[in-house]
This record gives C-alpha cells, structure tokens and sequence, in this order.
C-alpha cells in the first residue's frame, strides 16, 4: 500500500515538471519581470493621478454591480432547474450556459448591436453585457448545489410548519451560502479583469484596468505607464483570491447528489407561471443579442443585404485572419491538452502535489490575459530570446490562459476513478505506464474532448493577449473583428458582426461538444463547485 | 464501432494539421520573404524574388504602379501595409524594435519622431539624394537617423460654401474656434492615433503656451468639438466639404487639402470649396526609415533611395497631397495653383516635444476624451 503511493508519488513529482516549466516561463517569467521593472524604473507619480484612482474606482463598482445583477438574473434559472422538472429543462440549461463561452468580443459585439447608439458608452451596457456574461455560469454553480440539498430537508421544514420564506432563510440559504459566495468571487474577478467587453462597449470616458494597460501600452506608448497598472491589477486580484481560499478551505466537503431528486413536477398554475416566465426569460435572454449579430450583419442602413457576408467570403485577409485563428486553436489545444493531462495526473497520484498543481493553474487567471500578452511582449524582446515575432507566441499564450479551465475539466473525471482499479491493475503486473494507458486514459478519453473543446473556444476569442501579440500577418479574428468596428463605414461593420456571427457558431458548437462529452453529473461538478 | 471513430477522429486531426500547417507555411514564407532570409537570398542573382514590405499610414495612397519601376530596376518587389493611423504605427514599432513587422515604415512626422528615435527603431542611413533634400527637415534628424520624404502643414479647413450659404465669417484663428458661432462645427482627430491630430495638438501648444492649452481645450470641449479616432473619419466621414457630406463643416486636415478638392471633383468648380486658415498651420515633416532588424538592410536602402527620387516624389502631391522633400522635384501646375503654403507656421522645438510629449497626450486625454 504505501510502496505504491511512493511509486505514484515519484511519477506525480516527475509529471508537474513539463506543466511547472511552462508556466514558469510563459506566466511566472514575464510577470516577475513586469513587477522587477517597475519596482526599479518606473516612477510611482501615475498611481497618484486623479484619473487612475477614477478608473481603479470604476473598475471595482462595476464589478460589484454586474455581478449582483448576474446572481439576480440567475437566482430564479437555479431556483426552477434545481426544483422543478419541466419541459424544456436541458435546453434552458444548455442555452444559458452559451454566454459563459462567448468570446468576450463576440459579447462587447452583440450588445452594440441590440442596444441603441445612445446607450454604446455608458456603464449601463457595459453591467448589462457583464451580467449576460456571468449569469448562465452562476446559474449552473448555485442551481448544481441547491441539487444536492435533500428534498427531505425541505418536507421536514415544511411538515413543521415553514413557510416557504422560513423555509428558504433557514434550509436553503445556509447551505447556498458557500457556493454563492464562491461563484460570485469568480463572476466578480471576470468583470473586474474584463478586457473584450470594455473595449466595445467602453470607450475612452468608461475604461477599466485592463483596457487602461492596453491604451497606454499600445496607443499612448506609455509602457511603464501599462506595468504599473498591471501590477496593481495582479495585486488586487491575487489578495482576492488569497482571502477567498482562506474562506474556501473551510468546507471541502463534497456532496454527492440525493438518491431522490428534488425535481418536482410542476403542480400549480401559479408555479407553471413563475417556472415558464423564469425559463422564457432567460431563454430570451440568451438568444437575443445573438440574434442581434445575425440581423445586424445582414443589413445596413439602407436596407437588406448580404454584402458583408459575400465580402467576408471573397476578402484574402479575411480567409487569412479565419485561417490563422483555426491554426492557433489548434495549436493551443494540443499544447493545453497535453498539459493539462500531465498536471491532472499528478493532482490525483498526490495530495501534496494536488495543491501545488491548484496553484499552479490558478497563476494564469489571477494575472490577467492582458497582463500575460504586455509580459510576453516585455520580457522576450531580446535576442537572443526575442520570440516576439514567432508564431508559436500566440498559440503559447493562448494555451496557458486556457491551461485552467482544461485541468478542472480533466481533474475530476480521473478523481473519479476508484484506487482499487489501479491497484487491481499493478496487482497483476501493470506498470505505471500501462495502468495508465489501460485504466485512466479510456475513462478520461471523453473528458478530453471536452477540454480539447474548451481550449479551442478559449483560443479563437481570445482577445487580451492577442491585442500585444498579434503581427501584421497573423490577425486573429478577434482583432479583425475590432479593427472592422473602430472603422466607420456600413459594409464594414457589416463584416464586422458577420465574423461575430461565425465566432459565435464555432463557440455554440464547441459548447454542445462539451456538453455531450462531459461527463455532467452533479458528483462530478462538485469537484468544481468548491 | 470505437476502432472506426478512432479512426475517423484521428483522419480528421491529421486533416486538419496538414491543413493548418499550410497555412502556417504561407504566411511563415511571407514573414520568410522579409524576415527570415538566409544569406543566400542576399547576394545577386538569387533564385527566390525578394519582396520588401513597406508599413504606412491607412492614408498611404500613392499612384497603383509607381513601384514598377524600382521592380524593374532593382528586381525587388515591393509590398504595402497599411497600418493604421501613425500614432499607432510608431507605438507598435517601438514595441517590436529590433524585430519588426517589416523593413521600411512610412510616416513618423516631426512631432512623433521623438518617439521613434528614442526607441531606436530605425537604423541610420544617408540616402545618396540627400544633397537635395530640403534642409529644414534634414536639420531635424542631423545624424540621418531617418530619411524626410515630404512636408506639409497641418491646419484648419473649412467648407466655404456652408459658410457663405449661411452668412458666417469663417474662423481663422484658433482662438476663433471658441466663439459660440461656431458651436459644435468642429470635428477633429484625436491626437493618440493620429499625426495630424497630434500636430494640431501641437499647434494650440505653440499658440496658447504649455499653461494656456488646457483651457483652450476645454473651451473647445465645451464648444462642441467633435473628437475622433483618425484623420480618414474626420476628412471623409464627419466633414462636409468632402466626399462624405458630414455635418461639420471645420476640420483638422492639411495645407493642401483645398486642391485636393478642386483637383478631383468632377466637374471642377470655378472656386475653391475648401479654404485653409493661414493662421491656424502646424509644419508637419514625414520621414521614412529603415527598421532596425530587418534582415534585408541593402534592398531597404535601395528603397529609401527610390522613395527620396524624382520620380516618386513628383507623383506625392497628387496623392498624397504633401509637399516634395526633394528639391528638385517639379510641382504639377494645379497644385501651385489651387495651394497655400503658410509663411510663417506654428513650430515648437522637437526637443521640447521629446521631453513632454508623453505628458501632453495623458493630460489631453485626461482633459478631453475622458
């Protein structure tokens, strides 16, 4: 027993060193390079402007607003699939959970299209866009652990004489708490450093962090400027995480779901109503600014018509903006899939190197996806590592911003696997290599799929680093689609929401990948859940 | 059933990898055709054509086949991108430093070229016309960090028809564009991305002082100026006197703009609709440069010798509408005609800009656009 934890435990250590020296150089690197420059060049005289207290301010209200709004939005879509069966349900639950996957662009996009011009720069569109963000994955997060709750719980309530109010303050909320707070440090951090969102619905008078680095980086040529602000930006975002996995540790206890579901049928005209305006609602939602895209990228201002469309068929760069992003996610998937196998792996060979893998895949999100693409552009610009031009940048930056999600998307499904299977395995003479291969790899297969699919939809709408890293002749279709919106003109920005719209089919088809291929049980989601 | 989807997903990965790594190919060899060269490809005579990529402002436009002749005489092709306005060029220039998107970049002005030289994003070359290049802007890079290829003057224009339609005196000072007449008429392009709109920034800088300019922008801000992001929407979208028929009928363009108009319309109209407020002119120099780290350095040179030629620099005041940097070049009749070359611009000392240019453009941003 304990000589196989020894042997698992080596080949735990051996398999983080690929996933640790990519990190290291493509993360940690650059970052440490951003924070040792600015601690010894820049002046600390910018922190002091008014302004950047304004935008730090604006960033953090904003924040907190949209992701009030989104956990509103998404209280009533838990509350109806966590208690109720319905017609429908797998649609609305596959539905809201579309936005979550969006390009962020794609999103920015799509509210230029559904709200009017006067609303373009204000922070409403920027909270209300936000929240359609946020509001499927806060749904999926709280209604996956209301699911786990025991309708017993409920029905002894109710037998002693709840109301549903005292119902809901004494049962439900208590054990909600910890899941709503998690998915909203979660929502909170995604607004805090939203980057493609701004940048559409922004503009100069509503900027955030993240859109701040940029312009000084890129447009004002102010770098020192942008370095400072990403090491605020790091700073405030790591502290976040700090404290809330203090909080976190607290109540790791993993629930599976009841034996008896909670879902009920739907009895009453009154709950039919609540349930249907619920479920119509966030359907509703959902769809509508992707419609907007469609609609928009077949009119103008005159009327009807398929030019952006046609012009986007038969224009070289943008056959070559398509190309390039399919390449690069490409690329991104096989550099993360592999990565993430090697880091899973080691998390369930080893309790120890389980925490050091958590932290290690949390690196990419704290530092932000901008702050990765200003790193890479400031640290390898020195020959002889001057990797700026190479075209496996991208790819690489790509990859460890999708590294995160492709690890809690295998981690769980190889958890899963019962040590006894293994240990049968070894029993009769399997080495490590050939349980692996014999036990792991089939009972993972489809969990690799769906991060090979969540890596790819994480690449072609990858926005922040690419704003950096992107050259002349390797524009993704993200910064095609910006520079088609930052140009007046009706065709353009016909073309612009007509590549919008592919972006969106590619991700919605990505998705129902995902869906099909993940195991989407709510033991399984647990494990993310805390 | 699970050999075949193996099978079928394993056709598709290898599918989809030969795919992407033509493309990949494709457009490594464009980056090979610039960057990556062995030095094979540099001696004479070389079996693959060599292809020079020339990065400009949107607004490069010069005559379709004017390379031609650099083709034939040297064998080099020559490939054009268009890289946004010229704020945003130098921006990403002095970020790629030492590797850059292309061999030759079109379009630092004296006001940003602070900014290039400080970060070393060109590499020194005197180009064999430089006996007849105009001295003033040969004064401004004294150790040939890069090559000046026109000149201009950055000023207001106005439509001379909407102003006589209604019976305005149109402005011509600066100081005019503040007065309640003319409320929100102005369009300008913001002086981020935007050498025109720097220069004017420039301008106001000169006129009111590096303690007055703020509150002249504010007075214009409170006016009703209309900001933009590049000098292509503010002349061909947001102003009336051109093409695009806008609505404002006051806009930060060039000296020569005015024949522009009158030279293109068709019919041509007996007066100018366009006129220049003498009084309102920023000198604007444009330079063109060898990228530091390019790997075809001797063809780039070829190339800045062929742009500082008569024969290029005869077909700018065309298309371009700039002035000639070459002496010698003749100007087209029309363009003496129809344009006004202001005696005595506005003009701050480059060293000056080099120090505060940085600062100016966060407290303009902070003044106005935010």
């Amino acid at each position: 027993m304990s000589q196989a934890r020894t042997k698992y435990s080596n080949t735990a250590k051996l398999l983080t060193v690929l996933p640790t020296i990519f990190v290291l150089v493509f993360v940690i690197a650059p970052v440490a390079n951003i924070f040792g420059k600015t601690f010894r060049d820049v002046s600390l005289s910018l922190l002091r402007s008014g302004t950047i207290h304004e935008i730090i301010w604006f960033t953090t209200w904003q924040a907190l607003v949209s992701t009030v709004i989104a956990l509103a939005l998404a209280a009533p879509v838990a509350f109806c699939v966590a208690n109720f069966r319905f017609y429908g349900q797998r649609l609305v639950t596959s539905l809201t959970g579309i936005p979550f996957i969006l390009p962020s662009i794609v999103v920015g996009v799509a509210f230029l299209g559904v709200l009017p011009s006067t609303l373009h720069r204000t922070a409403f569109a920027l909270i209300l866009a936000h929240a359609y963000f946020n509001f499927g994955f806060a749904a999926r997060m709280i209604g996956n652990r209301w699911l786990q709750i025991h309708p017993y719980l409920d029905d002894a309530a109710r037998t002693l004489g709840a109301s549903p109010s005292r119902l809901f303050s004494t049962i439900t909320l208590p054990i909600l708490q910890r899941s709503i707070l998690n998915t909203s440090l979660i929502v909170f951090t995604l607004c805090f450093t939203s980057y493609g969102v701004v940048r559409m619905l922004g503009g100069p008078s509503r900027s955030t962090i993240e859109t701040e680095i940029f312009f000084r980086a890129m447009q004002l040529g102010d770098v020192s400027g942008a370095m400072l602000l990403s090491v605020v930006q790091i700073l405030i975002i790591g502290s976040l995480f700090v404290v809330s996995t203090r909080f976190g540790s607290r109540d790791s206890r993993r629930a599976s779901a009841p034996t008896i579901s909670r879902q009920r049928r739907i009895d009453s005209t009154a709950k039919r109503f609540v349930v249907g305006l619920a479920s119509l609602g966030a359907i509703g939602f959902t769809t509508a600014p992707l419609l907007a895209i469609l609609i928009r990228s077949l009119r103008t201002s005159a009327g009807f018509t398929l030019e952006g469309w046609r012009s986007v068929a038969t224009s070289t760069d943008l056959w070559r903006g398509l190309s390039t992003s399919f390449v690069y996610a490409l690329g991104t998937l096989a550099i993360a899939v592999l990565l993430a196998i090697f880091a899973s792996t080691a998390t369930v060979f080893d309790e120890r190197t389980a925490a050091f893998i958590s932290v290690l895949t949390s690196l990419p999100i704290v530092v932000s996806s901008v702050s990765i693409g200003l790193g890479v552009l400031v640290t390898f610009d020195t020959p002889p590592i001057d990797w700026r031009g190479s075209q496996l940048m991208l790819p690489l930056a790509h990859a460890m911003i999708a590294l995160p999600l492709a690890v809690r998307m295998i981690t769980p499904v190889l958890q899963s696997i019962p040590a006894p299977l293994r240990q049968a395995s070894s029993v009769l003479g399997a080495n490590t290599w050939q349980t692996w291969r014999n036990i792991d790899l089939p009972i993972v297969r489809r969990s690799l799929v769906s991060a090979a699919a969540i890596s790819a939809a994480v690449s072609l709408g990858e926005f922040g680093a690419s704003s950096f890293l992107v050259r002349q002749n390797n524009e993704t279709l993200p910064i095609l689609i910006s520079r088609l919106l930052s140009r007046p003109g009706d065709i353009l920005q016909t073309q612009a929401f007509a590549l919008s719209m592919i972006l969106v089919v590619f991700s919605v088809a990505l998705i129902f990948l995902i869906d099909t291929f993940d195991d989407f049980t709510p033991t399984n989601r647990a494990a993310s859940d805390a | 059933m699970n050999r075949t989807k193996t099978r079928v997903g394993l056709l598709l990965t290898v599918g989809a990898l030969i795919f992407g790594a033509c493309n990949t190919g494709r457009s490594t060899e464009r980056n090979d055709a610039t960057g990556d060269s062995t030095d094979q490809d540099q001696t004479a005579g070389s079996t693959a054509p060599v292809t020079l990529k020339l990065l400009a402002y949107d607004s490069f436009t010069p005559s379709a086949n004017i390379f031609d002749d650099f083709t034939a005489q040297t064998g080099i092709k020559v490939e054009v991108v268009l890289g946004g306005d010229a704020g945003e060029l130098v921006t990403r220039a002095a970020l790629t430093a030492g590797n850059p998107e292309a061999d030759i970049l079109w379009g630092v002005d004296n006001t940003l070229l602070s900014r290039a030289l400080t970060a070393r994003i060109f590499l020194p070359y005197e180009t064999k016309n430089i006996a007849n290049l105009d001295e003033q802007a040969q004064a401004l890079v004294p150790n040939n960090e890069a090559t000046p290829v026109d000149t201009g003057d950055v000023c207001i224009n106005y439509d001379v028809n909407w102003f006589n339609q209604r019976n305005i005196a149109p402005p011509l000072t600066l100081r005019a564009l503040t007065s309640s007449n003319y409320a929100s008429l102005l369009v300008v392009p913001s002086p981020i991305a935007s050498s025109p709109g720097l220069a004017f920034l420039l301008a106001t800088i000169a006129e009111f002082g590096e303690d007055g300019w703020g509150e002249y922008w504010k007075s214009l801000k409170q006016n009703g100026a209309l900001i933009v992001g590049d000098w292509t929407t503010a002349y061909y979208t947001e102003f009336s006197g051109s093409s695009g028929k806008g609505d404002r009928p006051i806009v930060v363009s060039y000296a020569s703009s005015p024949p522009a108009e009158m030279i293109f319309a068709s019919p041509r109209p007996a007066t100018a609709p366009t006129a220049v407020a003498a009084l309102t002119c920023f000198r604007q120099v444009e330079f063109a440069g060898i990228l530091r780290g390019t790997k075809r350095e001797r063809e780039a040179q070829q190339l800045i010798d062929y742009l500082t030629d008569v024969k290029f620099q005869e077909d700018l005041p065309l298309t371009l509408f700039v002035y000639p940097a070459n002496n010698k070049a003749k100007l087209p009749d029309d363009f003496v005609r129809y344009s006004l070359r202001p005696e005595s611009p506005l003009q701050l000392d480059p060293d000056l800009i080099a120090r505060n240019l940085l600062m100016w453009l966060d407290q303009f941003t902070n003044i106005v656009l935010r």
